[in-house]
């Protein structure tokens, strides 16, 4: 069982609450949550897009396999783009070798984590197949059944992932990334009309112990999908308010706003979008965007469109 | 049964008879040692005492409705007392039987008492006339008890002869009998023995008659109670309940439901099912035997005397299972799960629960889940049950018969039973001290081994629990297994959490206890009488019921009462000024109450003086109690702006330190007291000018002088001594010369009141030698005389000299800036109204009215056909679609090496052949395809921001799990549909939006901004080209706006055409006017119509057309323009008649119908061959077959197209 403030770190990244994460005060370096909390933290820093941070934060001589995994991880995201990310990609698979081996230090909570956070990187790096491997087909980890679910459902498996959440479901009591796993997939499949995402974000909003703009986007989402667009858009909001350079609440607003029937929506739209194609040109959402418009270049040369008809 | 509630319980003499007062919560008791007590059972107070009867007294009734008892005792005296406590005592005795009184009572609506005694007769009283009008006779031993019939005019007796007799008094209410004394004989003439009901064994104690059936119990020594039927004619014995073991002393009938409740001299209580005649509980009582039973005619409560004492018990619960969820109550009532709407007052049943648990006990309680639409219900019987059932939709429950909840119910054992998530709840074993948190399904999915001795749980907020123990109250976190807080309190019953879950109400017997959500803050309120229930009120206020009031609490522990009631309620939502509540028997009810009061506090606590202001100035409340609240709560200022009265006026703004006030209201005031302490609050703040008003207002001449000398008024000073000589007071002067500082008069003084001694000397020391000299002459002596006086030094000593005089300055005093309501008071802008961000609820209805609104317009394209469902063959299955594929799969190694599956746009693809459907897939060349075939749109380009910005509009991205690449969510537009087969992309644009900015068009035609209504209507064109429909109708209605903006686009692009003829070949008159022509013959609203019109009459009547400009005035006329307008018109049409002639001929024959070809703008006669657009149907010159429709700028003219499928 963990300590309750390990628990509270936990339960805050889970929800993505990584601001809070990575505000909070370390524990004694000599206290058992240190390394966990401060992993959290790093990976927080990750989240947010700040692996410079990360790798500021996590101590460069330890020999914990779990702060090398996170301190990799960093590099990677940082790197990313270049090619110089597979140097990292390799020290990855070199730790996730490793920890097979007895004589390493760690616990096994930092060996389930470097397994997860070589997943995470392979995942980045399209190589799912090895990141699938990595996690492993059964795992008891929760957070690496998450990871597992998420490339299921990037790849359109969610009879896959519903597979593996109802296997998880056997021995991770009621936990809470347990429930979070359970309305991702609902998420995905849309199963009665998002009820069940709908209902888990909007009681984690209710609850006490923690604020994420994160949730709430994840409810303004849940809401667009759910055709509430105004209401969506009233979350995104919020949630902007709270953390303004969240690319994934400011698309998701920009979806909100263009399809609420409001006319000043779709020019708000609009504008958001053009924020989000400047300054997020990394974006997923931006870069599909552009591969959509080349496509459609493609499509349309195949019409000649013949002269306009013009009185002689 | 497995409750016996006991209210009360007195300790006394032997307790032989009982009665309940039918409005008030008295009860009375005869006593075995003659007296007769009046308890108060809801407060536990004995009221009154009667004691003049000698001898044990058997017999107590009271009055149904004034305020009177009646008595019979073993002294065979009938007594009838007043007992109002103003002038309680015995009214009169009514003497005639001859042995001891048993029973004694009122007749429901005559002014009659009946009677019965151990000299084997019945009487009855007229106790207006205090005689005796009816012996009633035929029993041959005791008669221990005779009731009236409740309606009927009967009369029904019990006696130690083993009978029970009905009599028939219908007789007595035709005439008063000429009673005259002893006239025995003519009373039996008036009632007459109708049945005799034989079948004890033994004397019978006690018969009574059902309150409405045609039914009689009967109680008897032989042990048993029997029930008996009767018709017209016969009345015949039906059932014997067996079980006690002794003589059965009472029995009555339930007042409202179907059971039986007995007493005997085997000590015990027991209670019978009336229809099956069996045993339903037993109370057992340790040494006392039960003497006699007395129902409430009204509420479910019941007394029982014993030899020691009484006991007054309630069979059952009485607080309704509810919950509340939004603007629903969803509560039980019979046995019945109904819902009730706070706002329309609707109310229906839902569910059935009557099979759950014993027939005999309602529900405990029940728990709500709006995510679901479930109930969890437990009631108490059998160790404690719980049933989860799903609620059935309202619309089904209309008509025909409910659900039971038996049908599909889930159940299991636990005492206590809550949803703690949308598909979690949480049970509590009692026994073994376990709680479950169970899924949906009933199934198990955490135990928990509470930390404390755990008697009720209820929800704690998300994940956690409370757990109400025997001396606390602990918040427990669920995931983690934990205790998060621990708070001290009597064991809590009921648990309130207020709107947004901040605060919570944690309820006992008799405190309340307001803890924020993680029990870090807390307040406790006791109160002395038992607590009911509470609500918290859309202000953060709770809102709790006592036995007889409801109450306001604050948050920090403040609190109030704001009515009395006359029986419990339970609240269950406090909206504005209602109060809404279930009463006893689970009926909604309202009770309006003004919340001003604890809304004034509340605001006061909160330092919102915008609200406060705004109580302040539109109620009338606010009585000596708030200020008193105010001036203990330390806001003397605020209190004072409630205050008319002078002397409150005054007193609090010396409280306050608001010496502006004071002086005022000291000056109407006008007493010295008041002038006094004035001057001590003006001193204290250094604000001298008003201390010395003060002093010269009570003539305060020392203290004045003092003050003078004090702030260095010298001029002053020199007055006060002139005032002082007026007044002829030398001590006043002397001292002021002193303080001026003023030798000469200092001696003057002295010398006037012949202290030549002490006037020489301070001369003389002050070097006055002449003075001194004058002095001595005066005095009569000479220098010589004085000789023997020392000699002493100049004297120096004066007062100080003024430095800085502070006579004109006001020292800084206390707080001297303006507060927040002397401004806003001053100003008085609150008469239009600061408005408070809540004022009872009106402001939140009108944002929901508004929201309504919203929700209209977003609804407008939403009615998925119902009949949809009806095609598909398991709509159940989920995954319907990839089953077979999940089959095949499962031999696969589930991990590494799965492949992809299908994706969501591909699904969209799949399921729909609508070409806006694949373009929100991203799949625009399948859509570009579409499009070609079915409108025959070739020129795509224009169309590419309109693509983009649908496909983006369909898409959205989530990163649930940190760092790995977000996932693509997909916006379907049958969110409610989740089979992948039939899922479909959400529609960016509806006909609705198209047709608003077809409205935008329309304007810019009206405003003469025909470029921009030309982009405008060619975007609306390419817009609809996207659209989804979804039905016949729909489609309709897209071919109507198609055909109107291609009318309209035409035109304007005919009137621009004419514009740039007009400008750039002003000589081609001809072209100008035709194209002016064929501008009125495009397809446009009567407004817009005008236009054209009135465009054509002015181009004609310039080139001296007439004819034609009167044939575009009388068309003008047609369409009944503005009076103005229309006179030109007229004119027109006139000029027209007087000069038929047209100047320039132009190829327009306005008489042949025509279309008017997009291209060229030229006219194409009926009959002349065309080509047309696939798409808006445009007409053409047959030569631009195969061209780009130049007024879409999208379609190849005359390019064969399917047209739209229709889908649905």
């Amino acid at each position: 069982m963990d300590s309750s403030e390990l628990y509270h770190v936990k339960q805050q990244f889970v929800l993505g609450a990584y601001k809070t994460v990575v505000d909070l005060t370390l524990p004694d370096p000599n206290s058992p949550d240190y390394i966990p909390t401060l992993i959290y933290q790093a990976r927080s820093y990750i989240a947010l897009n700040n692996p410079k941070a990360a790798l500021q934060l996590v101590p460069t001589d330890s020999e914990n396999v779990a702060l090398k995994a996170v301190a990799t991880l960093a590099e990677f995201v940082e790197k990313e783009g270049t090619t110089d990310k597979e140097a990292s990609l390799e020290e990855l698979r070199d730790l996730a070798v490793e920890i097979e081996s007895d004589d390493v230090e760690g616990t096994d909570r930092d060996k389930a984590t470097v397994r997860v956070l070589a997943g995470i990187a392979f995942a980045r790096a399209g190589e799912l197949e090895e990141a699938l491997e990595t996690l492993g087909v059964d795992t008891e980890d929760l957070e690496a059944v998450a990871v597992i679910v998420q490339i299921y459902l990037s790849i359109n498996r969610p009879d896959l992932a519903k597979k593996e959440f109802e296997r998880s479901k056997r021995w991770a009591e009621d936990d809470l990334l347990l429930q979070l796993i359970e309305s991702i997939i609902g998420l995905v499949t849309g199963k009665d009309g998002y009820h069940n995402p709908y209902t888990f974000y909007t009681e984690q909003l209710g609850n006490p112990s923690l604020s994420s703009p994160h949730v709430l986007t994840a409810r303004g989402v849940t809401r667009i999908l759910r055709n509430e667009f105004s209401e969506a858009q009233s979350d995104l909001e919020e949630s902007l308010e709270q953390y303004k350079d969240d690319p994934e609440a400011l698309t998701a607003f920009a979806v909100a706003s263009g399809l609420s029937s409001a006319k000043k929506g779709e020019t708000n739209a609009n504008e958001l979008w053009a924020r989000l194609t400047s300054e997020y040109s990394n974006h997923p959402s931006v870069v599909d965007l552009s591969t959509k418009s080349a496509l459609f270049d493609d499509a349309m040369a195949k019409y000649t469109v013949p002269p306009l008809a013009a009185a002689a | 049964m497995s409750v016996m509630l006991t209210k009360f319980e007195s300790k006394s003499n032997r307790v032989k008879g009982l009665a309940f007062h039918p409005t008030q919560p008295l009860l009375a008791a005869g006593l075995h040692n003659g007296s007769i007590q009046l308890w108060n059972y809801r407060m536990g107070v004995l009221v009154d005492r009667f004691e003049e009867h000698e001898g044990p007294v058997r017999a107590v009734h009271f009055h149904p409705s004034r305020a009177l008892l009646v008595s019979g005792g073993d002294d065979y005296k009938i007594k009838v007392w007043d007992i109002r406590p103003q002038n309680r005592r015995c009214l009169f005795t009514l003497h005639g039987h001859l042995d001891y009184l048993r029973t004694t009572q009122f007749h429901h609506e005559m002014p009659w008492i009946i009677s019965c005694s151990d000299d084997q007769t019945i009487r009855i009283w007229n106790s207006t006339s205090r005689n005796c009008i009816a012996v009633l006779t035929g029993h041959s031993h005791y008669v221990m008890s005779a009731f009236f019939h409740p309606k009927d005019d009967l009369v029904v007796s019990a006696s130690m002869d083993q009978t029970v007799r009905v009599w028939d008094i219908s007789g007595l209410r035709k005439g008063s009998p000429n009673a005259g004394p002893g006239n025995f004989e003519t009373f039996d003439t008036f009632s007459t023995v109708k049945y005799v009901l034989e079948g004890h064994d033994r004397g019978v104690n006690y018969a009574t008659f059902h309150p409405t059936l045609p039914l009689i119990l009967s109680a008897a020594d032989d042990r048993t109670i029997k029930i008996w039927r009767m018709s017209e004619t016969k009345a015949w014995e039906v059932d014997s309940c067996r079980g006690h073991f002794n003589n059965v002393s009472a029995a009555i009938f339930h007042p409202k439901h179907e059971l039986i409740v007995s007493c005997g001299e085997d000590k015990t209580v027991r209670v019978w099912d009336l229809a099956k005649r069996t045993a339903i509980q037993t109370f057992r009582r340790e040494h006392d035997r039960f003497w006699d039973l007395a129902a409430h005619p009204n509420l479910n409560l019941f007394a029982a005397g014993h030899d020691s004492g009484l006991i007054v018990f309630k069979l059952e619960r009485e607080r309704p299972a509810f919950a509340v969820h939004q603007n629903t109550l969803y509560y039980i009532r019979d046995k019945y799960v109904r819902a009730y709407d706070f706002e329309t007052a609707a109310d229906i049943g839902l569910l059935s629960v009557r099979k759950f648990g014993s027939p005999y006990v309602p529900p405990r309680t029940l728990s709500f889940n709006p995510a679901e639409n479930a109930v969890i219900v437990t009631i108490s019987s059998d160790n404690g049950m719980y049933e989860l059932t799903t609620l059935p939709k309202p619309s089904s429950a209309q008509g025909g018969d409910l659900k039971d909840s038996s049908v599909d119910g889930k159940k299991g054992s636990g005492m206590s039973a809550i949803f703690v998530a949308r598909n979690r709840f949480a049970v509590l074993n009692k026994t073994t001290q376990i709680i479950e948190v169970r899924d949906t399904s009933n199934s198990v999915v955490k135990t928990i081994k509470p930390p404390v001795q755990t008697n009720e749980i209820f929800y704690g907020g998300t994940a956690c629990l409370i757990l109400s123990s025997t001396a606390t109250v602990v918040l427990y976190d669920i995931q983690q297994q934990k205790t998060l807080a621990e708070v001290n309190s009597p064991p809590v019953k009921y648990v309130m959490w207020n709107a947004d879950s901040s605060l919570v109400a944690l309820m006992s017997k008799h405190t309340i206890t307001i803890a924020n959500r993680n029990f870090s803050q807390h307040s406790l309120i006791h109160e002395t009488i038992r607590i009911k229930s509470g609500a918290w009120d859309d202000a953060g206020v709770f809102i709790y019921s006592t036995l007889n009031h409801v109450k306001y609490c604050l948050y920090q522990g403040d609190h109030g009462v704001i009515c009395t009631l006359d029986n419990p309620v339970y609240l269950t939502r406090v909206k504005g000024k209602t109060i809404h509540c279930l009463d006893r028997s689970a009926r909604p009810r309202t009770i309006t109450f003004d919340p001003t009061e604890y809304r004034f506090k509340l605001a006061l606590l909160r330092n919102n003086y915008e609200e406060m202001l705004y109580i302040i100035k539109t109620s009338t409340l606010l009585g000596q109690s708030i200020i008193a609240y105010l001036q203990q709560k330390g806001f003397p200022e605020i209190a004072l702006h409630f205050v008319q009265d002078t002397n409150t006026r005054f007193e609090l703004a010396i409280e306050c330190g608001n010496l502006d006030v004071a002086v005022e209201t000291a000056e109407s005031i006008v007493r010295p007291d008041c002038w006094d302490r004035l001057a001590q609050q003006a001193l204290k703040q250094g604000n001298h000018k008003i201390v010395e008003k003060a002093y010269q207002k009570t003539k305060n001449f020392d203290k004045l002088s003092f003050l003078y000398l004090a702030t260095g008024g010298t001029d002053k000073l020199s007055k006060m001594q002139k005032i002082a000589d007026a007044r002829g007071n030398p001590m006043s002067r002397f001292h002021n010369a002193l303080y001026a500082g003023d030798v000469t008069s200092r001696i003057s003084v002295l010398r006037d009141v012949g202290m030549y001694p002490l006037a020489y000397l301070t001369a003389k020391s002050h070097g006055l030698e002449e003075l001194a000299e004058e002095i001595l002459e005066a005095a009569g002596l000479s220098p010589a005389d004085v000789d023997d006086v020392p000699t002493f030094g100049q004297s120096s000593r004066k007062p100080p000299l003024v430095i800085n005089p502070t006579t004109d300055l006001i020292w800084p005093s206390l707080s001297t800036g303006e507060n927040f309501f002397d401004r806003a008071l001053a100003s008085g802008s609150l008469e239009n109204g600061i408005e408070p961000t809540y004022t009872n609820g009106d402001a939140a209805a009108g944002s929901l009215a508004a929201l309504d609104d919203w929700a209209k317009d977003e609804e407008v394209h939403e009615d998925i056909d119902p009949e949809e469902g009806g095609w598909e063959l398991d709509a159940g299955a989920e995954f319907s679609a990839s089953h077979e594929v999940q089959e095949e799969i499962e031999e696969e190694e589930l991990g590494a090496g799965a492949t992809p599956g299908i994706s969501e746009a591909e699904h969209w693809v799949r399921n729909s052949p609508l070409a806006a459907d694949h373009v929100a897939a991203g799949s625009f060349d399948t859509a570009m395809q579409l499009l070609n075939r079915q409108l025959g749109i070739v020129n795509f380009e224009p169309l590419k921001p309109l693509f983009l910005s649908i496909y983006r509009l369909s898409h959205i991205y989530l990163s649930p799990v940190a760092s790995l690449p977000p996932l693509q969510l997909h916006v379907r537009r049958n969110p409610s549909e989740s089979s992948p087969s039939r899922v479909l992309p959400v529609a960016p644009r509806s006909l609705q939006s198209v047709r608003l900015e077809f409205a935008d068009g329309a304007r810019d035609v009206a405003g003469n901004r025909l470029v921009n209504a030309q982009a405008t209507f060619r975007s609306v064109l390419r817009a609809l080209l996207v659209l989804v429909l979804n039905s016949d109708e729909d489609a309709k209605q897209w071919r109507d706006i198609v055909t109107t903006a291609r009318e309209y686009l035409l035109g304007v692009s005919i009137e621009l055409e004419r514009r740039r003829v007009a400008q750039e070949e002003p000589d081609n008159i001809k072209r100008n006017l035709e194209l002016a022509a064929y501008f009125t013959h495009c397809q446009l609203q009567p407004v817009h119509m005008q236009i054209a019109l009135r465009s054509a009459i002015t181009v004609f009547g310039k080139a001296n057309n007439s004819a034609h400009a009167a044939r575009f005035a009388k068309r003008l006329l047609e369409l009944k323009p503005d009076a103005k307008i229309a006179a030109t018109a007229r004119q027109r049409v006139a000029a027209g008649e007087r000069n038929p002639r047209n100047a320039i001929e132009i190829s327009y024959d306005e008489f042949t119908s025509f279309e008017i070809c997009a291209a060229s703008f030229t006219a194409i006669y009926k009959g002349s061959p065309s080509v047309q657009c696939p798409y808006t149907n445009a007409t053409f010159q047959p030569q631009y077959k195969g061209s780009l429709d130049p007024l879409t700028e999208l379609t190849e003219i005359g390019a064969s197209a399917s047209g739209l499928p229709a889908p649905w």
